[in-house]
């Protein structure tokens, strides 16, 4: 019985649904307040995400009679369901994640990508030939980061020989942060270019380019379907970037300041913030590459960085 | 097997309603077909039925963006009707403020290439830098985009002494920014990956399709009105027609930038030299029968007046040749072979005005064949 209420409460509480939502949208205004003052203008106020998602969740749910379908209805709750899932398995408190498996990290991998499958979808189903481009550009970016995600995961997997995510960042918290060890930082870049990719950021915002195909495969919805599309995205940006963090930087450490005793969540809180405001800073500084050219970089450059890390702990003793 | 996307008449790539169907083969455009005629607001009609005076606020209005050189061009065509010649210093006038328009919409244009190609931060730092040229206007003009400064025989508004040390601060500002934004064009290499070897216009269909301003001058055609066929105070000022040879969108907006600094040049050696004297004189607006053409430099390329008079304070006829009209000839060859991801940039390459174009075109995609359509002719077909 304990358990039952145990996994309800950590889905639905923390560090699941509401925990995820509140950090998520905030993380992302203060992402678009930062991205403002970057520019050279003021920017929305950091609560702004909080006031769209409440003004999208008021409006009227509408279908476009082309998208009349179950697939097009139920793609962004699945997809919400999956990224919040993630959270259970994400070391957030401490070392140990609210939800464990012998090999985690296999299982966040295939639910991080189920967003993804989900907004190609939306985008398939919605009838309309700007979402069909927009689903198909995502399969091809899908097939660029995924590869060099994966290989970046596979090098800290060989170098910690452990595939559960509370083992890595106990090894970290032993051995010191994975992103110190040299033979792992070209695998930290191309995480954090996989990252870029996965939370479609310039240069990788090629899927929704709203000057070239308006907002892809997004196009079509709109009011409350759109606010859990938002809100799923903005809580994939608080995963990815504490995926990040357990992976390389030490994970939710509790510190010990003066007599105080500072929780592990603040360290994860801290850390993510940091990770985020770095990819806003990439995407505030470069120009939306083509898909074509984006395919290229990852199978060429990115790659490349992924291999030369796992061959390095591979060989490297 | 193909299909159509339909960029327009509404989408967000474009500023105004124009429709572009185009034919694609998974990412790459077979074909591009374009309708235009969806901003015509049948002013050349108007025209014929207002008087000169107020004729000059109507051809401010044919577009926001250049109106100045439109009335600029209006009011020259109407002096070489009535004969007259304007004083000199309202040349010089005439000429600072085209200039500053040049810059302003050079910089509008940079600023929503960089939109286009995803760079949301460049596009806030060039139109924050057009804010300095729009207050410069607005302290010679007391408008910071519609002047309404020119009149028939002259200006209406002087350039006062004391604003000059304003001016070139002003000036200053601009020079740094832009040589920045030509540093930052020559070295990212975001922008060079979405701007270079795209939608190249060679020299040769260049000058088949008789591409007009820096649409031109980026496929290495040395064209320029204000340098070919000189008129205002530009045959006293000198200055170099900016020209690249590569003719993809990096020449295009390369050769806008170099022409900022170009007029930079040009409105400080305006202020230097400007004669004193008189803004205006007087015209005498019973214009008797006769016609003329006037030709000049805006922003986008050529702009040409042809005006009919006949004896009264109307004109007979006024035909607008706007540069955008020119320019969509070409477009064609710049498109076919590309890939959809380039639309945007590629038809913000030539920095179309739709709202200047007024008047109805067919295109038909498989001869290229152009056919202008006359009012009696749609109404024909409607029935």
């Amino acid at each position: 019985m304990i358990e039952v209420v145990n996994f309800v409460i950590n889905s639905l509480i923390f560090p699941g649904l509401l925990f995820a939502s509140v950090v998520g949208l905030l993380y992302v205004g203060i992402d678009r307040k930062v991205t403002g003052h970057m520019q050279h203008r003021i920017g929305p106020p950091i609560w702004q995400e909080y006031l769209d998602m409440g003004k999208l969740l008021s409006k009227e749910d509408i279908t476009p009679g082309a998208a009349q379908s179950l697939v097009f209805n139920t793609v962004p709750l699945i997809a919400l369901g999956a990224i919040v899932a993630v959270m259970l398995f994400l070391p957030i408190t401490s070392a140990q994640p609210a939800l464990t498996s012998v090999a985690d990290l296999i299982v966040i991998i295939y639910l991080l990508n189920i967003p993804a499958i989900c907004v190609m979808l939306g985008g398939y189903s919605s009838g309309s030939p700007f979402g069909a481009s927009g689903a198909a550009r995502y399969v091809v970016q899908l097939f660029s980061y995924e590869f060099v995600f994966i290989l970046a995961i596979i090098a800290v997997v060989a170098r910690v020989e452990s595939l559960s995510l509370g083992t890595v960042v106990g090894y970290q918290a032993q051995q010191g942060w994975l992103v110190l060890d040299w033979r792992l930082l070209p695998a930290v870049i191309a995480a954090i270019i996989g990252a870029q990719g996965k939370l479609l950021r310039v240069p990788f915002d090629i899927p929704e380019a709203e000057s070239e195909i308006v907002h892809g495969a997004l196009t079509e919805y709109s009011g409350p379907k759109l606010a859990i599309w938002r809100l799923a995205y903005d809580i994939e940006t608080l995963v990815v970037a504490g995926l990040l963090a357990a992976l390389f930087f030490g994970g939710p450490t509790a510190y010990v300041i003066g007599g105080t005793q500072i929780p592990g969540v603040v360290d994860f809180l801290i850390k993510t913030l940091v990770i985020v405001l770095f990819t806003t800073t990439l995407r505030n500084i470069m120009a939306r590459l083509r898909i074509d050219q984006a395919l290229k970089f990852y199978w060429s450059f990115a790659a490349l960085l992924a291999i030369i890390s796992l061959v390095l702990v591979l060989v490297v003793p | 097997m193909t299909f159509v996307v339909p960029i327009g008449p509404q989408h967000p790539a474009l500023k105004e309603p124009e429709f572009f169907r185009f034919e694609v083969r998974g990412e790459e455009i077979v074909d591009v077909d374009i309708h235009l005629g969806y901003a015509h607001r049948g002013i050349e009609e108007a025209f014929s039925r207002r008087n000169y005076k107020h004729n000059i606020y109507l051809s401010e209005r044919i577009c926001g963006i250049c109106n100045v050189v439109h009335s600029t061009t209006y009011c020259q065509a109407v002096e070489q009707l009535a004969g007259i010649k304007p004083p000199e210093r309202a040349k010089y006038v005439r000429a600072i403020i085209m200039e500053l328009e040049r810059i302003h919409s050079h910089l509008l244009w940079l600023g929503i290439a960089a939109h286009q190609i995803g760079f949301n931060t460049l596009f806030m730092l060039a139109w924050r830098d057009r804010e300095y040229v729009m207050d410069l206007r607005e302290m010679i003009s007391g408008g910071r985009v519609h002047s309404a400064t020119n009149t028939i025989g002259g200006v209406r508004r002087d350039l006062k002494t004391e604003h000059i040390p304003t001016f070139l601060r002003g000036l200053e500002k601009l020079e740094q920014s832009t040589n920045y934004y030509i540093k930052l064009f020559e070295s990212d290499r975001t922008i060079l990956a979405r701007c270079a070897n795209l939608g190249v216009l060679s020299k040769e269909d260049a000058i088949k399709f008789c591409a007009v301003g820096p649409t031109a001058r980026a496929s290495g055609l040395k064209t320029d009105i204000r340098r070919d066929d000189p008129y205002g105070a530009y045959d006293a000022l000198s200055f170099n027609v900016a020209t690249e040879r590569e003719g993809d969108v990096w020449a295009k907006g390369m050769v806008r930038l170099r022409e900022i600094l170009e007029s930079i040049r040009i409105v400080r050696q305006a202020i230097k030299e400007m004669p004193g004297g008189p803004i205006r004189t007087r015209v005498d607006l019973q214009i008797p029968p006769n016609e003329t053409v006037e030709r000049t430099e805006a922003p986008r390329g050529e702009l040409l007046y042809y005006i009919r008079s006949n004896g009264t304070e109307i004109p007979e006829r006024v035909r607008v040749r706007t540069p955008t009209y020119g320019n969509f000839a070409s477009m064609k060859s710049m498109f076919v072979g590309g890939t959809v991801a380039e639309i945007p940039i590629v038809i913000w390459s030539i920095d179309p005005c739709f709202g200047c174009n007024d008047r109805v075109t067919l295109v038909d995609s498989r001869t290229g064949k152009t056919r202008v359509v006359s009012f009696d002719e749609l109404r024909r077909r409607r029935k």
